[in-house]
């Protein structure tokens, strides 16, 4: 156990610490399915709120969108105001089933327009003048939340890993597919260098050894996990589909990861809107229609919440290439088999009081994010985001 | 400690690294030669420019000059002049020191501009006065064309002031959170009214939008405008403590010896901001070289990339391949990723950006197979491609003329001390490369290969 060996006497850290818990004593496979399983879809680029859930009895949204806003008789109606863009057609079935919770109008006091600005302040949950480093689920692994010592804890299916579960201790683990991870592991030359004992060092030359012995035993694990189960639900080909596929494969798998967060880009939709939003809504109606069949087919669905947002909105008024620009306040979808609330969770936005052309934001998101990290992962929101944001009824716990 | 670790250090601190011939030649350079050497190199910074460069000869530019777009013609000149930056980093003829201080306040004054133009213009800016005033540079700053438009300045007007520029000011540029009310950013903001930028990308003062109302801002009042703002800043001795806090995590260590920097931060206030000096006591002390701060300090994207361009001569043929390395790394030039530019040190690594930085090597010498998608931008339409090779050239003949005739385990030791910042490497019997199989160059290239594959390698 040359291995042990360099982790007991680099001494900066216990040996737990180090130790990839594959080696550790103690048992934390097998723990994920008695718990909940959180999956987080990112729409990138500001998805167009308006269009998606639409307020077709609202005279000004005709008004102020009067070639992009879509026609009465193509809405999908889910309510008595409010109903769906016609390429919903899946969520319109998950809405029907008491399966998706959707939020109106949320956002954060004095919002940024700009996307990379935006989407980090949904990332770490900071206010719009606040600048950290860390993000939301990075601060919930750095909490000692049970299971948070296993590096792939939380996942991102995609090659780099989002700010979001970045924390200042610990770090999400980022991974498209296992096949790939591996290949990146596999050199002979990295193998060794792991399996050789290493002197007294440096704290950061202990860090870099451990995320790559890390490393190196997650790729395997999942890799592993990954050829258990093949899903024989058919789903689309498009990429947000083959990424909740893998999802899907690994929580059937009974694979130990709490976290899971994909993105779906493509929505800065500031010119020729129509076309390019309906396919993209497309994509992500079928993809997660599929997604939902397939965890329920696996019993898992009831041990689920998955969350879909957008770093913010758009202009309520469409601009001169037929398209929108940046907004502000927007929906938030949430979907899974214990919704305190299934339907509208809020009234639709107040298109007659604008700030400025934009939608004022009711729900602050980190309220949202509060009711998760309370009701959903069992950890203290407070320690989390501050003692600010308190939770909403959105989940049972 | 040897002479030459100490050289070593202060090279990999100072500048990027040393090339083969810049170690021969400087290692039994005393320290104080070195760094009034460095210094030196450093007067009189030529500015870069982004046209003149425009015809550098690069396999990807899709067509000449003319035929392009102004759009085209503007992504490329963004993609020429982050090359150029890195390589004025990597070339032993440029100043390294110069560069270094320049990487160092462009993190610093992070800041996203809208246009090329404007972002080179900025970093001219920050080179002529990277080792020399700070109040001159904050001024410089403050009067930036692109830093106006990126923290609104140009909509700080007297009858709706927009307090943006003021707040990051105090909390991100010059002395830090807990040193002010949220009444000096009001007051400060209302100072800077009608500091705004002309189309043509200079600075104008419009005195019909400046409030020429009594301020009160730190306990001053008067007619204050920006430039009495950053004097009564810069009065406060916690603007010192915080620029030079600031200065030591990035130059000595990410954990901050508080004596060290109270020092530091008496000398800078008394010298009146004096930015050259007090690089010169850092990189003069004896602290500076003591082996808890050398060796330790995990490399940023750039100084990685550009160090690996020094030491190993690599030539990345593609604009593009150069760009990748650092959008996957985490550290695109003139892109930080906010006005508090990037948080280094730990923050750099997680699994996949350190197989990436492990791997790196081997991508470029075409030795593993590269499978990596960077994240999309917002705008993009669809989901990119992923990157499937690096296209770059190492060119190792000189490490090769000098060391084919050592022995195996010679050839392994000077390899170790030209790669390596970290002294003492007491894994060299693990670098195997079994020299029977191989010729000398071979041999020679397989070291290389594994010494810059190991974690250790990413320190400096």
């Amino acid at each position: 156990m040359k291995r042990r060996n360099f982790l007991k006497t680099s001494g900066l850290a216990s040996t737990a610490m180090l130790v990839p818990s594959f080696l550790q004593g103690f048992p934390t496979f097998g723990q994920s399915r008695t718990g909940k399983t959180l999956v987080v879809i990112q729409l990138s680029g500001g998805n167009d709120g308006l269009n998606t859930i639409v307020p077709y009895q609202n005279d000004w949204y005709y008004k102020l969108r009067p070639s992009l806003g879509i026609d009465k008789n193509q809405v999908l109606k889910i309510s008595d105001d409010l109903g769906l863009n016609p390429a919903l057609q899946g969520l319109r079935n998950l809405y029907d089933n008491g399966d998706l919770c959707i939020l109106n109008s949320v956002g954060y006091p004095n919002p940024d327009r700009s996307h990379f600005r935006s989407m980090d302040i949904w990332h770490t949950a900071s206010d719009s003048s606040e600048y950290l480093s860390t993000g939301w689920l990075g601060r919930y692994l750095d909490s000692n939340c049970l299971g948070c010592n296993n590096v792939h804890h939380a996942l991102e299916v995609d090659d780099s890993l989002s700010l979001a579960l970045k924390g200042k201790n610990r770090k999400g683990f980022a991974a498209s597919k296992p096949q790939r991870l591996k290949r990146t592991i596999e050199r002979p030359f990295l193998q060794a260098l792991t399996q050789q004992q290493h002197d007294q060092e440096h704290e950061n030359v202990a860090y870099l050894y451990k995320t790559l012995i890390d490393t190196q035993s997650s790729a395997n694990y999942l890799f592993e996990k990954a050829r258990v189960h093949d899903s024989i639900i058919d789903y689309p080909k498009s990429g947000l589909a083959k990424d909740l596929k893998q999802i899907a494969e690994l929580m059937t798998a009974d694979a130990d990861i709490k976290v899971y967060y994909a993105t779906l880009g493509g929505f800065d939709t500031h010119a020729f809107q129509e076309r390019k939003h309906g396919r993209l809504l497309q994509e992500y109606s079928e993809a997660v229609t599929a997604f939902v069949k397939d965890l329920k087919q696996n019993n898992l669905f009831k041990d689920t919440l998955i969350m879909t947002f957008s770093e913010f909105g758009r202009r309520v008024e469409q601009n001169g290439s037929g398209g929108t620009d940046h907004g502000t306040a927007n929906n938030v979808f949430l979907m899974g088999g214990q919704l305190k609330k299934a339907g509208f969770y809020n009234a639709a936005p107040n298109l007659a009081d604008l700030d400025q052309g934009d939608l004022k934001y009711q729900i602050d998101f980190r309220n949202i994010y509060a009711s998760i990290l309370d009701n959903w992962l069992d950890t203290s929101a407070a320690s989390i985001l501050g003692s600010e944001f308190r939770g909403l009824d959105l989940v049972n716990p | 400690m040897t002479n030459q670790d100490k050289i070593k250090h202060l090279y990999w601190r100072a500048g990027f690294g040393l090339s083969l011939s810049e170690l021969e030649n400087r290692k039994n350079w005393s320290i104080s030669k070195a760094v009034q050497t460095l210094l030196a190199e450093a007067k009189n910074p030529s500015p870069i420019s982004v046209n003149e460069n425009i015809s550098i000869n690069y396999d990807d530019l899709p067509m000449d000059e003319q035929e392009m777009s102004p759009i085209v013609k503007k992504g490329i000149a963004a993609r020429l002049q982050n090359v150029m930056w890195i390589e004025r980093m990597a070339n032993p003829q440029h100043s390294p020191l110069l560069e270094r201080m320049s990487l160092f306040w462009h993190g610093h004054f992070a800041c996203i501009a809208k246009s090329p133009k404007t972002a080179v213009q900025q970093l001219n800016v920050i080179r002529q006065h990277a080792l020399g005033n700070f109040k001159d540079l904050v001024l410089a700053i403050a009067k930036d064309p692109a830093m106006i438009r990126f923290l609104n300045n140009q909509q700080n007007k007297k009858n709706s002031p927009n307090e943006n520029f003021a707040r990051e000011l105090m909390e991100l540029f010059t002395i830090g959170r807990g040193n002010y009310t949220e009444n000096d950013i009001k007051e400060a903001a209302r100072a800077f009214t009608g500091w705004t930028s002309n189309r043509l990308g200079e600075f104008v003062f419009r005195y019909r939008q400046h409030d020429y109302g009594q301020k009160t801002f730190m306990g001053k009042t008067g007619d204050l405008d920006g430039e009495d703002i950053i004097d009564i800043i810069l009065e406060k001795p916690e603007t010192a403590q915080f620029i030079c806090t600031k200065i030591y995590r990035y130059f000595v260590n990410h954990e901050v010896d508080k004596n060290r920097v109270r020092q530091l931060a008496n000398q800078f206030y008394n010298s009146n901001y004096n930015i050259e000096q007090i690089m010169q006591s850092i990189f003069q002390s004896d602290w500076f070289y003591e082996a808890q701060n050398i060796g330790t300090k995990i490399k940023s994207p750039v100084e990685l990339v550009a160090g690996m361009m020094r030491s190993i001569e690599v030539q990345f043929q593609s604009p593009l391949a150069l760009l990748f390395v650092q959008k996957a790394l985490g550290q695109m030039l003139y892109k930080p990723p906010s006005v508090a530019g990037w948080a280094g040190g730990k923050q750099w690594i997680d699994n996949s950006t350190l197989m990436l930085r492990l791997n790196l090597v081997a991508y470029l010498f075409q030795e593993a197979e590269l499978n990596f998608r960077v994240k999309d931008e917002f705008e993009s339409q669809r989901r990119g491609r992923a990157q499937r090779k690096i296209q770059a050239t190492v060119d190792l003949s000189k490490i090769t003329r000098k060391m084919k005739n050592l022995s195996d385990s010679e050839i392994i030791d000077e390899l170790v001390n030209l790669l390596l910042a970290r002294p003492n490497f007491s894994k060299k019997e693990f670098i195997q490369t079994n020299s029977s199989s191989y010729s000398k160059e071979d041999f020679i290239k397989r070291a290389v290969l594994q010494i810059m594959s190991l974690p250790e390698y990413q320190l400096c």
